[in-house]
């Protein structure tokens, strides 16, 4: 009576197999959790010292980042409207707002920088898109990203416009990625409506 | 109804059985998103030839306990779990690069040529040459996507592996964007095919006309 | 957010999903088939239905899946071999309910859907849609979608061949060969569709 020749083997079969192949998954799953969940962070605490007004080496080693991060950054506080702050030697140089709202496909999800001024942008860093490559995707490039840095905030319902390469742009606003109409929209709808907000919560507490 | 089992033979044939090249072509489309940067292929053809060799190798040793009416399944949870790893570990270590290949990676487990050397090879032969078979068939895979991905990335972004190479990315070549797009791959590719057939074909007429 | 806005952007997805961003011409899924089954029309128009259908429901079961299982216990890395099991179950139960419930529907219908099983375009629009973590709504449309797309190419692409019939290929281009180029050329045509969203 061979095991081999009973009906039920077969499931049997794929039974223990998918059990055996699923642990070892899950074990190695649970192995790499803490990494995978320190890497979502560090994306953020990279893009975070992206938009630091001071020159940072191009691609700051993995391992240093959070070392860098924690050295420079200290979280919000009642007065900075739920942005970052970077000090140095005891005085805030820059607020680091995080941004985030739905893309043309997926959240993108950034981080803005604005001297203490309240006003001059010091940069910008996405640290999660899902954008289409070499379109909307491009909002990660350096062409895009270099024309915020010495931009001001405005007054009014956009502080930061995003205007159509057509357009002429000034202080207040910048060139949106050819051909990304959408995720362009959106972006600047989001980003927007986050420094609106931030901007509100600043001149409250602050002055 | 043997009308009906005829087409699905006929048509169930035409996808497993044909010629190897043909097969190849096959297994390579889903993947041909991601050559158009030579860094993101290699680590998609080192998935792949991961993949088939272990794959191939477990389905070889266990292939005397696997009941036959099963064999498909069991050959998908193989090839799915040898797929996970590599791509949680991907995601672990180098999360931009497993941002970049996306689903990609995972869709590895629907190719039809891992599967089909599973069928073919290692089902009836032993761990160590089903082993050697699945790891040439992933590299064989390999190597033309890289081709591919070369082409396109000299002729569209005229660089290669990131680093700008001397011609393609001077003022004296126009980039070929349409490289950098879909189109691009599904051109390259055709040419490529189109390459190896002819040789294929007239060295088959030149064994013809030597055995006359 | 508003109805009218909600309407709005599934409307976006739709379009998007069959014409922009085209499964196949653009995300390269489901090419297998694709290139086997499309040398005639009819039988095209069948396996192109099938996949509509499929995809959308696959879609939809994923996405409780996803929604149910994967996220609150934390193992999204086995989301491949859950989406796997449940399309292989879902359309191993379709086809036995097809077989005995419409023996029509079966003849022209049901013998694609053993080739749906490894189109890598079903499992496909399942990963994308929880890497965008659509809702349900936008989920299911961006399959019904997806599948519309699909099914257009595979159209096209059958309608071309059988033309094709009557033309000179050379040896080398025969079969596969001149299958890309045409999905190529169609992949160029199907870019053109960008300007419309570029309007909105």
């Amino acid at each position: 009576m061979k095991i081999k020749n009973q009906i039920w083997f077969p499931v049997l079969y794929i039974f223990i197999l998918t059990l055996v192949l699923s642990s070892i998954l899950i074990l190695f799953g649970l192995f790499t959790r803490k990494r995978v969940e320190d890497n979502t962070r560090i994306a953020l605490e990279r893009s975070v010292l992206e938009v630091l007004p001071i020159d940072l080496a191009d691609k700051i080693p993995t391992n240093q980042v959070h070392q860098l991060y924690t050295k420079l950054i200290r979280d919000p506080d009642a007065s900075s409207g739920k942005a970052f702050r970077y000090i140095e030697a005891d005085s805030l140089i820059a607020y680091i707002l995080p941004v985030q709202g739905p893309g043309f496909w997926a959240a993108i999800k950034g981080v803005i920088g604005i001297a203490v001024d309240q006003k001059t942008v010091t940069g910008i860093s996405f640290y999660e898109q899902n954008e289409t490559p070499g379109l909307g995707g491009e909002i990660v490039s350096q062409t895009f990203r270099r024309q915020f840095v010495g931009k001001k905030l405005g007054a009014g319902k956009a502080p930061l416009e995003i205007r159509m390469p057509a357009e002429p742009i000034d202080e207040n606003s910048v060139h949106a990625v050819t051909g990304a109409t959408q995720t362009s929209m959106r972006l600047s709808k989001f980003l927007n409506e986050a420094l609106l907000t931030w901007q509100r919560a600043v001149t409250e507490k602050g002055e | 109804m043997p009308g009906q089992k005829n087409i699905k033979n006929v048509v169930l044939d035409s996808l497993w059985r044909d010629n190897p090249i043909f097969r190849q072509i096959l297994g390579i489309c889903s993947a041909l998103a991601v050559t158009n940067l030579v860094l993101n292929t290699m680590v998609m053809g080192t998935a792949v030839i991961f993949t088939t060799a272990l794959s191939s190798l477990t389905v070889s040793l266990l292939r005397r306990w696997t009941p036959r009416v099963v064999r498909m399944m069991i050959e998908t949870l193989i090839i799915a779990f040898y797929v996970i790893l590599f791509d949680q570990t991907l995601k672990a270590y180098w999360p931009d690069m497993s941002r970049n290949l996306g689903p990609y990676v995972g869709l590895i487990i629907t190719n039809c040529i891992i599967m089909g050397r599973a069928e073919a090879f290692a089902n009836s032969n032993k761990p160590g040459l089903s082993f050697i078979d699945g790891l040439f068939s992933g590299l064989g895979y390999a190597l033309v996507l890289i081709a591919v991905a070369m082409i396109r990335e000299l002729f569209g972004m005229g660089a290669l592996l990131g680093t700008p190479m001397p011609f393609f990315s001077s003022s004296l070549w126009d980039r070929w964007i349409i490289m950098v797009m879909p189109p691009g791959a599904f051109f390259t590719l055709a040419i490529i095919v189109w390459i190896f057939r002819s040789l294929r074909f007239s060295k088959s007429e030149q064994t013809k006309e030597a055995e006359k | 957010m508003t109805a009218r806005t909600y309407g709005l952007q599934l409307l976006i997805i739709l379009f998007a999903s069959i014409f922009t961003e085209n499964i196949l011409l653009a995300r390269f899924l489901g090419m297998c088939s694709f290139l086997s089954v499309s040398r005639q029309v009819k039988t095209a128009f069948g396996l192109g239905l099938a996949v509509v259908f499929v995809m959308t429901c696959t879609v939809a079961l994923d996405w409780l899946a996803f929604q149910y299982v994967l996220k609150p216990f934390a193992i999204l890395y086995m989301r491949y071999i859950i989406f796997i099991i449940i399309i292989a179950a879902f359309v191993q139960f379709i086809e036995m309910a097809i077989e005995r419930y419409s023996p029509v529907l079966y003849q022209n219908l049901g013998i694609f859907l053993p080739l749906i099983t490894v189109n890598c375009a079903i499992l496909g629009a399942s990963l994308f849609m929880v890497i965008r973590e659509y809702d349900f709504g936008e989920g299911i449309v961006f399959g019904l979608g997806s599948g519309i797309g699909w099914m257009l190419a595979i159209l096209a692409m059958a309608g071309i061949r059988e033309k094709l019939n009557n033309a000179h290929i050379p040896k080398g281009l025969q079969g596969p060969g001149i299958t890309l180029i045409l999905a190529g050329l169609m992949a160029l045509a199907f870019i053109g569709f960008t300007g419309v969203l570029a309007g909105k």
